[in-house]
């Protein structure tokens, strides 16, 4: 990202002596900006003005990662406040807390759902994150019972939550192949906690106490020259976490205030798991980089969360796509009906979802549309007579199905005819919308 | 260290409607219902006003619905007549308002008559005291017919009707006008016919501070990013000044999740996908909550279980914030 | 685009016997109509044949004030007649202008900040208006690093590139187009720019061809601002449609006319 020619300005030592070339600090700083000039050229530029520059170039949110080796949790990155700007690029990493005083049963039982919360829906996988590990009893060996369960149980990532810099160090030692997040830095402990994150190179929450009092702390500690941050307003209610996540996020994007320039963590506060879950959403959506739930863990739960996040972190410019090609519904045999569609995924899965639910099996051929939805394909000549001819002939279901009908949707019905002739497949018109299907195939299909 | 927060200055607001309308007011609504009038972003009360919070409709029919079980289980009692289906819905379930919906003027179902239709909205405005939207069956031409005796039938009682698109939106803002109801302004996931139709409306002379926008928000996992993505455009425009986009707007939420798949299959064919109360519920709940960070005033759901989890979230969305 | 109105103005002959007569009449009329054509601002200029600019401006600014709430553009090379205005002005005004001379930055930020105005900076300094689009964004860097040395904030300032008459100064054109450009790239947040249109079409025949097609196309450069005459249907047209072709207003059908109605 480039500086401004102020920003630039700022840093010069205003001697106008005209050493660089032009005569002028304002006339130099105005090249450099236009990417006409180097700082080199000015023979009197400070070591704090160059490091100040090129900390001015960082992007505005800092990337930080968590994990290492397959699980790499890449997060913060962000360059816009709206989705519709352009997108949001790093989804907020999911992290369900286990407490260390859970007896050790219902430890090893919750970890081991944890470390299965791994989901398929419309095609694609969806899991969480991690676990984020709680001190809760302060007996240090429990809390390393904990952690090696964990490091067992979950192949992900974690968060070592435990503002006690002695208590902390045993798990951080245990886990730091794997990167974990230590949460966190206060005013109290920063910089024990500071030390042993450098030592162990992993990142490190820090807490404040609020929007003031975290920029004061985060500063303290990159002067320390520490700077794989998350940062925590310290807020715990849904709607002051909102206000606070907000602010950091236009500060670190409108401003480029380095204090908030790092992922966020923001941590549920609702007391049972169905609440808790409509709590992350909001965090999921504006703008925390990490949500750690405490309550809510069963599959029923985070599945909505998961959905969600995906949702919310897809390219808007992007249209989604399914691959062209047959998908088989159900149980299906050689009679079963053949429909086509585009591969616009929401087109996509809401037939499949459909046919699916008229419980009678079917094939779906697919046809490359660009990712666009069906009028909108058939207006741009993608979803043409001649187009699904071809998908029916490359498909091969010719080979599947022993009758030779196919269902195409009924807003484009008007290709009924040419399509007939061209693929040698008797056309049927079937509903205008997907949500007809059941009805329409049960009247035709169900014997 | 005192870092100074950025507070937008937005130079316009969301326009105020108001629905029902009591004794005084020629209705017999024991109170009227304000929604809109935001002058920021959903709940960022630093900056700006949030004057309403945002209502929770529940989704009334008047003839039995072949909805799923579990949504069935807590209607059981009252399907058969919506008189009581609504007085449960509020009494019971605290709806702020309900919402009857007109499917038995379906010409390919019970193809009701008007006259019948309007009979059901008097039982329903007999049976409850809150401000009530109504919304036809779907067919336009059917619609024509049945909602001007709708409008007729509520005289006075500052309803809320739908649903004008842009193909059909000329008699139902006639019955509105006469008969000086509100109106639904329903677009398929496009803000410039959304914007469109709120102008079409108003040049019959309708006045803006009767018009909600239905931007047709889709369900969670079923392309909702999109109308997310509008809403918060059109939200965004209103502040901004453009006096198009500044109506409240109505998300249908019950209805769109209930066709996801995700709300429907039991947990016995999708073992993996976990309960299947737990996540129908979640599912419209989370689908409606979705909606109110993107700039949603009224939502319409089915489960009194979502409406629950949705009223304590908006109570929390709802104290203020400090920048 | 922020719309000031450039019609009350001492360079026009109704205004400049009103203010002689102090006669209220065009004054107001004018107030009224521009702002029922969407003016965002009115710029209020006492002309330079004005006997006493300071009592000129307090009369302008009072009786513009009687019948309009618009917020006003103070424009005046005469710093002490732009302070009279400011002090009775009701709404945040805009200082109307000051160019990269460093005695009138001295004078003119420091009354900005105490009267909470904002400021129009001119791309020119003692030795005039330089030609090319380098020396003019140099001259509003200028104004821009001296804005922030006196704490005012960037984005109420205004860089005004001066445009020039076509028929005279046709090379002038390109050059402002750039500097509109180039000035984005000062400060983050950048500053705003302005421009006052009716200039380029001086004495020129197809005045609001030359001012519709000019403002588009600055526009397109990142325009924010113009002084221009709002008595032009058609130039008003052109901005709506330039605002829908630049994604800046949500497109509709019937978007003109919600353009024009903006102030019912
Ligand atoms: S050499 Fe350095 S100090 Fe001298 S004018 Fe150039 S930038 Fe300024």
């Amino acid at each position: 990202m480039g500086l401004t020619g102020l920003e630039i300005y700022k840093q010069l030592p205003k001697k106008n002596c005209g050493e660089c070339g032009p005569p002028t600090c304002l006339a130099f700083a105005m090249q450099l900006a236009s990417g006409k000039a180097t700082l080199d050229a000015c023979p009197y530029i400070s070591q704090e003005a160059r490091e100040a520059l090129q900390s001015a170039a960082a992007p505005p949110i800092r990337l930080v990662t968590l994990g290492a080796g397959d699980h790499v949790l890449e997060i913060g990155d962000e360059t816009v406040l709206f989705r519709h700007d352009k997108t949001f690029y790093h989804p907020a990493g999911i992290f369900i807390e286990v407490g260390d005083d859970l007896d050790e049963a219902a430890m090893d039982e919750r970890l081991r759902a944890i470390g299965e919360l791994e989901f398929e829906r419309v095609g694609q996988q969806y899991r969480v994150d991690g676990v984020a590990l709680r001190a809760t009893s302060g007996d240090a060996d429990r809390f390393l019972r904990l952690a090696q369960k964990a490091a067992a149980a979950v192949p992900w990532n974690f968060v070592i939550v435990c503002q006690d810099p002695a208590l902390a160090e045993p798990v951080v030692r245990l886990l730091a192949s794997r990167r974990p997040l230590l949460y966190a830095a206060t005013d109290d402990n920063w910089e024990k906690m500071v030390q042993l994150a450098e030592e162990h190179q992993i990142p490190l929450g820090v807490c404040g106490r609020d929007l003031d009092h975290l920029a004061e702390l985060v500063t303290k500690i990159t002067q320390r020259g520490y700077r794989e941050l998350v940062i925590d307003p310290g807020s715990r209610e849904t709607s002051q976490v909102l206000a606070d996540l907000t602010q950091i996020r236009r500060l670190a994007i409108k401003k480029k205030f380095r204090p908030f320039g790092y992922p966020t963590i923001a941590f549920t506060s609702e007391p049972d798991a169905t609440t808790e879950i409509i709590q992350a959403q909001v965090y999921v959506g504006k703008y925390a980089s990490l949500v750690v739930l405490r309550q809510a863990w069963r599959r029923s739960e985070i599945l909505p969360l998961l959905t969600w996040r995906t949702n919310v972190f897809t390219d808007p410019q992007k249209p989604i796509q399914v691959e062209p090609r047959v998908y088989e519904v159900g149980d299906v045999r050689d009679d079963s009906p053949v429909y086509v569609t585009t591969n616009f995924s929401l087109t996509y899965f809401s037939v499949e979802a459909e046919v699916e639910a008229s419980k009678i099996p079917g094939y779906i051929v697919v046809v490359n549309t660009e990712g666009t939805s069906v009028l909108t394909a058939y207006a741009a000549g993608k979803f043409t007579p001649e187009a699904v001819a071809e998908a029916l002939q490359r498909s091969g279901i010719a080979d599947r199905v022993k009758h030779r009908e196919v269902i195409i949707p009924g807003h484009v019905a008007v290709m009924s005819g040419k399509l007939q002739e061209l693929s040698g497949w008797k056309v049927i018109v079937g509903p205008r919308e997907a949500a007809g299907i059941p009805a329409f195939v049960r009247s035709r299909y169900a014997a | 260290m005192a870092v100074e927060r950025i507070m937008e200055r937005y130079t316009s607001r969301v326009r105020e409607v108001t629905l029902g309308a009591t004794a005084e007011q020629g209705g017999t609504r024991s109170h009227t219902i304000t929604v809109g009038g935001d002058s920021t972003l959903p709940f960022l009360h630093f900056e700006g006003e949030v004057p309403h919070r945002p209502v929770l409709a529940l989704e009334v029919n008047d003839v039995p619905p072949a909805w799923h079980q579990l949504l069935l289980e807590h209607y059981r009692d009252v399907l058969d007549d919506p008189g009581a289906w609504a007085a449960k819905a509020v009494r019971q379930f605290g709806a702020d308002l309900v919402c009857l919906r007109l499917v038995g003027a379906d010409p390919d179902g019970e193809n009701r008559s008007p006259e019948e239709c309007a009979q059901v909205v008097r039982r329903v405005l007999e049976a409850v005291k809150v401000p009530l939207i109504v919304i036809g069956c779907g067919d336009a031409d059917k619609d024509n017919e049945v909602m001007p005796a709708v409008a007729e039938a509520g005289a006075g009682e500052n309803l809320l009707l739908g649903i004008a698109t842009q193909e059909n939106y000329k008699t139902l803002t006639a019955a509105c006008m006469v008969h000086k109801h509100n109106i639904i302004a329903q677009s398929p996931i496009d803000i410039n016919i959304c914007k469109q139709l709120n102008i079409l409306i108003s040049e019959m002379n309708m006045p803006l501070d009767r018009i909600v926008i239905d931007p047709t928000l889709g369900a969670l996992g079923y392309g909702i990013e999109y109308t997310y993505s509008i809403m918060e455009r059109i939200r965004l425009g209103a502040l901004g000044g453009d006096s198009m986009l500044a109506m409240p707007v109505i998300v249908n939420v019950g209805y769109e999740a209930w066709r996801a798949k995700e709300a429907n299959v039991p947990e016995s064919e999708f073992p993996r996908w976990g309960d299947q109360p737990t996540r129908a519920v979640l599912w419209e709940a989370m689908t409606g909550a979705h909606g109110l960070q993107a700039g949603a005033h009224i939502v319409i759901l089915r489960n009194p279980d979502a409406l629950r989890l949705l009223r304590r979230h908006i109570e929390q969305l709802m104290v203020p914030n400090r920048a | 685009m922020i719309l000031v109105g450039e019609r009350i103005n001492g360079m026009f002959r109704d205004i400049r016997r009103a203010i002689r007569d102090k006669d209220p009449g065009p004054v107001q009329h004018w107030a009224k109509r521009q702002e029922e054509a969407g003016a965002d601002y009115l710029d209020v200029n006492v002309g330079p044949a004005a006997e006493d600019p300071v009592e000129a401006m307090k009369w302008l600014v009072q009786v513009v004030q009687e019948v309009t709430e618009v917020p006003l553009c103070l424009d005046s090379t005469n710093y002490d007649a732009i302070e009279a205005g400011l002090r009775l002005c009701k709404k945040a005004a805009i200082i109307n202008s000051v160019p990269a001379d460093r005695p009138k930055i001295e004078r003119v930020f420091p009354m900005a900040k105490e009267y909470g105005a904002k400021v129009i900076g001119l791309t020119m300094d003692r030795k005039g208006i330089p030609k090319d689009a380098e020396a003019r964004t140099a001259l509003a860097m200028e104004i821009v690093a001296a804005a922030d040395e006196f704490g005012f904030p960037i984005e109420d300032l205004f860089i005004d590139p001066l445009v020039l008459p076509v028929n005279v100064a046709q090379d002038h054109g390109p050059e402002v187009l750039e500097t509109i450009r180039q000035v984005k790239n000062l400060a983050s947040p950048p500053p705003k720019t302005i421009i006052g249109l009716s200039n380029v079409s001086q004495k020129a025949v197809h005045r609001s061809l030359v001012d519709r097609t000019f403002v588009a196309m600055a526009m397109a450069a990142g325009l924010d601002a113009a002084i221009l005459n709002l008595d032009d249907d058609a130039l008003l047209d052109t901005i709506a449609t330039a605002r829908i072709l630049l994604n800046q207003d949500v497109y509709a059908d019937s978007y003109l006319k919600v353009f024009r109605s903006r102030r019912r």
